[in-house]
């Protein structure tokens, strides 16, 4: 069903195929499937959930959403670090992406939102009272008003920054699209003094963006890092692990949709397989970076540790948790060594660098998990005994859902706007006569 | 201003549970909720057994962790000590929970008139209309409802879905001078209830004649939850007769 | 307030789409609509503190209901009653749920299909349910009133029912409880020492308590639940006083237990004979007592039988040195010694026993208890040493003898050798000159010899044909009357040469088929029955498989008593006062038994209910119940209060809820104090009657499985169970729980949510050694050693390493004691696994809580 006009348009923006059609489609199904698994929670409350009670219900209070606020955020600082890297050290070459990873930036955050707002009891309430009687030294503070607020709303300035001059482009091609494009650019026509003023906002917004995207991550951090009673959360290594482990999810994530943008939109020479070789290089420091952290970690915990400390270390390695903790371990050593290899050979292969961001994604989604839930299960301090949780149907579909959400907007938001920015080479000419 | 504190006796406390029960029935809390629940522990291999009990109420800390970490303020700390949770604020995402130590809080996982025990929904409980006018449980307490002394909602239990509840010290009958009913029923006299601050107080010359203990004391917590008459359970206790309720 | 958000929610529902939207609206930003109104200020209610007395237990304790608005919302401790003073036990404040519990009996139901199954009802009026009922007791009171079977379980306002009702009506009655909870020890003592009771210590004054199979942090005592005897065992442990814990289990101790010895079930007898052999090698014995008060000295020719001269029993006076009557004016008699008296060989009584008991040495009871020898020896050497023979202690101004060692025991009674047993229990007290001494061993809460100390001991044994009580019967000459037994002889009468069997049943509070044991019997034997009525609040095992009538009875919102309650040192008095009106269409029980015996027309005349309640609670002729008018309930306590001397008659319940008595004065509370000290009975060391029943029972040709322990001394015999084979390693159990009472509170949901499910208690050690971990299902199966049969139940282990690694423990109140929705997969009740009948019962018939079990994963 494209026309004329929309053809005039690059990366496939306006054309939509049956291919679309049919992806769109499955992932409504799974956000309306979410959609009614959230009005069960709503209706009949978080009872339908595996969550339940520390102590005499001997459940776990907090479960599979708090896991995946944790992961969405934490996908969330791939494109704010590309695009600040790109601004900062000129890293050209990763240009093409940098759209992708901000959009992604973005969304992630928004789903992480949608995570806390499922996860509350009295969601209507959240909205109003963590705005209304907002407390600082809770580190809930720093979830919802930096990273859901400020991080949220400071990436999309610099997304619309970033890509009002194709905006201004695109606006020029008359179409269905055009009215979209004309208020995206709001009157930008790229004159020279344009784009140096948004050159200067955007470096400076990007210098300003680091030290928020580190706060933000590292408050999640802090959030179980600060519960001195709660074996397996306490400590000062919680903050940097979590903005690490981001960062390898992120990136990641970034590298598995960076390939298959080009892959369906035929992007092969607007981004080079350098930019891939990149991330994965940058992929595996952060491994190295992390897994440090790891070992410091274990080690200072396995030494002397607490009897309860013990018990739940044991329930992790050899215990109910075992599989997942071995899988995860796993998922993020693998991806490891292959990226190491490659760069020290100096041959990539992008199907293993995609395989390797799909694997550290899963395993940072176990280790989330491995995170929130067993501190609770299994740290208790009174002899209450080992406690237990298994998510629902419930769970699983209202994930699922903001998962598929975040999907279908990305998608969607690349039907109807360039992917990467837009060259001379790209597109019919005719956008190009009018310029200058 | 008084400094609300509790003392527990245990080498009195027989864990009968009364306490569990009169808490129960005072403040409506729902199924499987225990704001005070009693520990039944054993230590050692047969023949040296040692069986022993703990009650556990709130320790309304005055370090308290749960405190720190709401994002709203819906549990705080009142003047007199108390740990109290609006529950008109409170919204619901159990960041206190996990932070406390002792594993007080309970949340309302379902509708509380959904979760006391029977249907009272049920045609055959429409027998009782005349007596109850529809209250649930039939034995609501009407005390529980409106604003304590600081103009919040923090009394009773069974409120609302979605929020946390936990012990009050009976913040609705301390107000009113009364004791808090597992203190005021405790057929071993094993619970007592006053003013810290108080040296007259009977609480104040309990700590000062024995040796006393607080849970978990490493952490700073600083209860207000006194034990006496025993040593802290050791960490080889096991937990028997366990009431593990999960509606 | 949830009256207000009703009354919203049904408006909202009504309402028009704006207000429709609103509630979505709502409920999208403030959750359920409840919510927004669950905070409304309240109309200030109309509260009232209405008194009574608790209604779940046993004791009676004093109630003070909060009502706001003619609704009840809590029951608090009256504070003004000594038993509970202000406070109540989990059930206590539990049975509010009683109370409104919508599963319970609302109307009259008659029964639509054949009994042995679970019912199923018609809804009936009072006027037809106590007509059917009053028409089966006409025919069979024409026929023979005898075959009116009138049962009852715990009883309470006794004089309305248990006799008033029984003598109007004629029915032969059996408040069949005790057999299955300790009479078997109220039989020891009422033959023994003389009150009717188990065994309780003076915790004013006990130093040192054998804690026997007394379960302390669960149950209360023979007289009293558990709230009274824990404050005053509190307050004695506070004092310094010891506790020596004798039980399988340690959790029934908890941490009270200064010292632990797990016996082996069913040998009790033998650490008991152990400890009166340490104590006589000791010589720590109150040889002034033991001549003066028992029949130690008596001298007992070479048969067994005491040398009597008109009559009278002799002593050996070691001032003539001659035989003189026990009584006879400045005799001294010789405790010890073998004598010559006419030519013939005679020992004292006392003589006797230390032979009997020379041979029993710890090391003996240590393979038979599976207690160590040095422990049995330094409990004996404690016992001697506190007990301080020869002490003596001013008591209200009455100098009294001092003797601070005592043990409190009931429920193990209930074991096979449990009469002889705790014959035995007492007699290292006897030893010790402990008995009703200040700081000893206490029967009764005042020293009152019931008539049984008599009659025990002049017991005529009948010829058959018996009555289906077997009373004075060849085979249990002492006995308690068992339902359970009863229950067999209703199957095979011939065999224990019974004419005829009940016809009717009124089972008024009782359970059988769920708190007795063997349910087998019961199953079979109730269908024998033509008639049944169930007088009960909810719809009991019992009711739902065998009644043809159920009549509801209300819970505590009714009129019951009076409750003459002792708290060991003090008196008060109390009744059972409506809170509220009856729910649903229940009635007061004692409503129920007036409009019966007016059907029956039974109620009015010479004779009739009135004139029997007239006497039964002694009311002054001024006070007298017109036998022609049928008063209200309130009408006859009030005529009571009045009887009683309270001018202001019932009101003045109405107002204080408890008439305290005031204390106990020590001269009528210990048998040392009254005059002459212990009203000049002997106590009995020395059984002469048993041995006489024996010889009776043999000549009568009965089994020895009946007469084996007539003995005129507690004598160790290996118990039945033991002969069962091999593979059943394990002994049950059976305990109490302290949230339930009997078996009418586990379908309570306030209580059953603490213990929800059976749990079979195991040690890990016996469970390792089975492949069984916590949680497993198990199978249980009981063998009887004499039938061979077996019993099976399924149960949920859970493991404790206090308990015995040869024992299993499980409580009582299970076993879907009625149609409840809380009783649903509860799990069974011990009650299937034990037997009744030879073997399984005492010589007092008895019933035992004991029996061999294997424990096995399918």
């Amino acid at each position: 069903m494209a026309t004329r006009a929309d053809t005039r348009l690059p990366y496939g923006v306006g054309q939509a195929g049956a291919r679309f059609f049919l992806l769109v489609a499955g992932l409504l199904v799974l956000v309306g499937l979410g959609a009614y698994a959230y009005t069960r929670q709503f209706v009949e409350g978080e009872a339908v959930t595996g969550l339940r009670d520390i102590g005499t219900m001997g459940g776990a209070p907090w479960g599979l959403y708090v896991a995946f606020v944790i992961y969405f955020v934490g996908v969330s600082f791939a494109g704010i670090t590309v695009a600040a890297l790109i601004r900062i050290l000129n890293l050209e070459h990763l240009r093409p992406v940098s759209r992708m990873a901000e959009v992604l930036t973005v969304l992630a955050l928004v789903l992480g939102a949608m995570s806390v707002i499922v996860d509350l009891g009295q969601p209507g309430r959240g909205i109003v009272n963590l705005l209304l009687y907002a407390r600082p030294q809770s580190p809930f503070f720093g979830t919802f008003s930096l990273v859901i607020s400020g991080y949220l709303v400071a990436s999309m300035v610099y997304l619309y920054l970033e890509s009002r001059k194709d905006a201004a482009l695109c606006a020029r091609e008359p179409g269905r699209l055009q009215w979209f494009h004309r208020l995206w650019a709001a009157g930008y026509k790229d004159t020279r003094e344009q784009r140096e003023r948004h050159l200067r906002a955007s470096w400076w917004l990007s210098l300003f963006i680091i030290p928020l995207l580190v706060t933000a991550h590292s408050t999640l951090g802090f959030v179980f890092g600060l519960q001195i009673s709660a074996f397996g959360w306490y400590g000062a290594f919680q903050p940097p692990e979590f903005l690490i482990l981001a960062g390898v999810s992120g990136i990641g994530l970034l590298i598995v949709i960076a390939a298959a943008a080009r892959q369906t939109l035929h992007l092969q020479e607007q981004i080079p397989k350098r930019v891939f070789t990149w991330l994965a290089n940058f992929l595996w420091v952060l491994l190295v970076v992390y897994g440090y952290l790891m070992i410091v970690e274990v080690l200072t915990a396995i030494y002397q540790p607490h009897q309860n400390e013990e018990a739940l270390i044991r329930t992790l390695v050899f215990g109910n948790y075992a599989w997942m903790y071995w899988l995860s371990v796993g998922l993020l050593i693998v991806p490891l060594v292959v990226l190491l290899v490659q760069s020290v050979m100096r041959r990539y292969s992008l199907p293993i660098i995609v395989a390797s961001g799909v694997f550290v994604n899963v395993a940072a989604i176990i280790k989330r998990y491995l995170i929130v839930v067993p501190s609770q299960t299994h740290g208790r301090l009174l002899p209450y005994g080992p406690g237990a949780y298994s998510p629902t149907w419930v769970e699983y579909l209202i994930v699922l859902g903001i998962a598929a959400f975040g999907a279908l907007a990305y998608v969607v938001f690349f039907k109807v706007f360039p992917i990467t920015e837009v060259k001379e080479s790209d597109g019919s000419q005719s956008l190009w006569k009018t310029s200058e | 201003m008084a400094r609300w504190g509790m003392v527990i006796d245990l080498s009195r406390c027989y864990g009968c549970r009364a306490c569990m029960m009169a808490c129960k029935v005072e403040n409506n809390t729902p199924g499987a909720h225990f704001w005070m629940y009693v520990f039944r522990l054993e230590e050692g291999e047969y023949p040296d057994t040692q069986v022993r009990f703990l009650p556990r109420p709130c320790m309304h800390c005055d370090n308290a962790p749960c405190v720190k970490v709401c994002p709203v303020g819906a549990r705080y700390k009142r003047a007199d000590g108390i740990v109290s949770t609006d529950w008109a604020r409170c919204i619901g995402c159990r960041y206190c929970e996990v932070a406390c130590p002792y594993g007080v809080n309970y949340f309302n996982w379902k509708s509380p008139k959904k979760n006391q025990y029977l249907d009272w929904d049920s045609p055959a409980a429409e027998a009782l209309e005349p007596v109850t006018k529809g209250a649930v449980p039939p034995y609501q307490n009407p005390a529980l409802g409106g604003q304590m002394k600081d103009g919040r909602k923090t009394a009773g239990g069974g409120q609302l879905k979605g929020v946390i509840e936990k012990c009050t010290f009976c913040v609705h009958r301390v107000e009113k001078g009364l004791q808090p009913a597992c203190v005021a029923n405790c057929p071993a006299f094993a619970l007592h209830f006053g003013d810290l601050d108080d040296p007259a107080s009977q609480l104040s010359r309990l700590l000062a004649a024995n040796k006393s203990f607080r849970l978990e004391e490493a952490f700073n917590t600083r209860p207000r939850v006194y034990y006496l008459g025993a040593p802290p359970p050791s960490t080889e206790a096991r937990q028997i007769q366990a009431v593990k309720a999960r509606e | 307030m949830s009256r207000i958000d009703r009354m919203t929610r049904r408006t909202f529902l009504k309402g028009s789409g704006a207000a429709a939207g609103l509630l979505v609206a709502s409920r999208f930003l403030y959750g359920p609509l409840e919510t927004l109104v669950s905070g409304a200020p309240q109309a200030a209610p109309e509260e009232k503190w209405l008194p009574t007395t608790c209604w779940i237990g046993k004791q009676d304790c004093g109630l003070l209901a909060r009502v706001v608005n003619g609704r009840v919302v809590k029951l608090e401790g009256h504070p003004g009653h000594p038993l509970n003073r202000g406070t109540l036990c989990p059930k206590g404040v539990g049975q509010i749920m009683a109370l409104y519990d919508y599963n319970r009996v609302k109307t009259p139901l008659v029964r639509t299909n054949e009994k042995g199954v679970s019912g199923r009802w018609r809804q009936a009026t009072w006027d037809e349910a106590l007509g059917l009922l009053a028409e089966r007791l006409k025919e069979v009171r024409a026929k023979d009133p005898g075959l009116i079977l009138w049962q009852k379980g715990r009883s309470k306002g006794a004089p309305f029912y248990d006799t008033a009702f029984v003598q109007a009506v004629g029915a032969k009655k059996y408040v069949g409880h005790g057999t299955y909870c300790s009479d078997a020890g109220y039989r020891a003592a009422e033959y023994t020492i003389g009150p009717s009771g188990n065994a309780h210590p003076d915790f004013r004054y006990t130093r040192y308590l054998l804690s026997w199979g007394w379960n302390i942090v669960n149950s209360g005592g023979n007289k009293l639940c558990q709230i009274t005897w824990n404050q005053q065992l509190n307050q004695a442990r506070e004092r310094g006083m010891k506790i020596v814990h004798i039980d399988p289990r340690r959790l029934s101790a908890g941490p009270f237990a200064d010292e632990w010895l797990p016996i082996r079930p069913g040998t009790d007898l033998a650490l008991a004979l152990a400890l009166c052999q340490q104590i006589l090698a000791r010589g720590t014995i109150d040889r002034d007592y033991l001549t003066k008060y028992t029949n130690a000295p008596f001298l007992v020719q070479g048969n067994g039988f005491f040398l009597k001269a008109e009559g009278k029993e002799q002593v050996w006076d070691t001032k003539t040195q001659s035989v003189k009557p026990f009584d006879g004016t400045g005799v001294e008699s010789a405790l010890e010694g073998e004598f010559t008296a006419g030519g013939a060989r005679v020992k004292t009584a006392f003589q006797l026993f230390k032979e009997h008991v020379s041979g029993y040495s710890p090391e003996w009871a240590e393979k038979i208890c599976g207690i160590p020898a040095a422990t049995i020896e330094k409990v004996a050497r404690e016992l001697s040493e506190n007990a301080m023979i020869g002490s003596t202690i001013v008591v209200d101004g009455v100098t009294l003898p001092y003797r601070p060692v005592a043990f409190h025991s009931y429920h193990m009674s209930q074991q096979e050798l449990g009469f002889q047993a705790f014959r035995a229990m007492f007699m290292p007290f006897m030893l010790l000159g402990a008995i009703e001494a200040v700081g000893g061993v206490r029967v009764d809460f005042t020293w009152a010899v019931h008539g049984n100390f008599k009659a025990f001991d002049e017991i005529k044994i009948k010829d058959p044909p018996y009555d289906f009580f077997l009373g004075d019967s060849k085979f249990f000459p002492i006995n308690s009357l068992n339902p359970g037994i009863i229950a067999k002889i209703m199957l095979e009468p011939q065999k224990y040469e019974v004419s005829k069997i009940p016809e009717v049943a009124i089972i008024h509070m009782a359970n059988p088929l769920a708190s007795f044991t063997d349910q087998n019997t019961f199953m079979e034997a109730y269908k024998k029955l033509k008639f049944v009525a169930v007088i009960d609040p909810w719809l009991s095992k019992t009711a739902d498989l065998f009644a043809d009538v159920v009549l509801p009875a209300a819970t505590l919102e009714k009129y019951e008593g009076p409750y003459t309650s002792t708290a060991t040192y003090s008196r008060a008095t109390a009744l059972r006062l409506p809170i509220m009106e009856p729910l649903y269409q229940s009635k007061g029980d004692i409503d129920i038994y007036l409009d019966l015996c007016e059907k029956v027309g039974i109620l009015y005349g010479t004779g009739g209910y009135l004139d029997r309640l007239n006497s039964a609670l002694a009311l002054k002729d001024a006070d007298k119940l017109d036998l022609n008018a049928k008063p209200t309930v309130r009408t006859i306590f009030d005529r009571w209060a009045k009887s009683q001397g309270l001018a202001e008659g019932v009101s003045y319940f109405e107002t204080n809820g408890v008439w305290d008595r005031g204390a106990i004065p020590a001269r009528s509370y210990y048998g040392y104090a009254a005059n002459p000290p212990f009203s000049g009975i002997r106590q009995r060391l020395y059984g002469e009657a048993l041995l006489r029943y024996q010889q009776e029972m043999r000549a009568k040709g009965v089994g020895q499985v009946y007469w084996q322990d007539y003995t005129p001394l507690p004598t160790w015999r290996e118990p039945t169970m033991w002969k069962s084979p091999a593979q059943y390693d394990l002994t049950l159990i059976s305990y109490k729980l302290i949230e339930f009472k009997q078996s009418r509170a586990s379908q309570i949901p306030l209580l059953a949510e603490l213990a929800p499910r059976q749990l079979l208690t195991m040690n890990p050690a016996a469970a390792r050694a089975r492949g069984i971990s916590e949680d497993d299902e198990v199978t249980m199966e009981s063998q009887n050693a004499l039938t061979g049969e077996t019993r099976r139940v399924k149960a949920t282990v859970t493991l404790t390493e206090a308990i015995r690694p040869d024992v299993v423990g499980m409580p009582h109140h299970y076993g879907e004691v009625a149609k409840h929705p809380w009783t649903e997969g509860q799990g069974p009740t011990p009650n299937t696994l034990f037997f009744t009948g030879e073997g399984y019962v005492t010589n007092t018939a008895d019933n035992s809580f004991h029996v061999r079990v294997r424990v096995y994963k399918e």
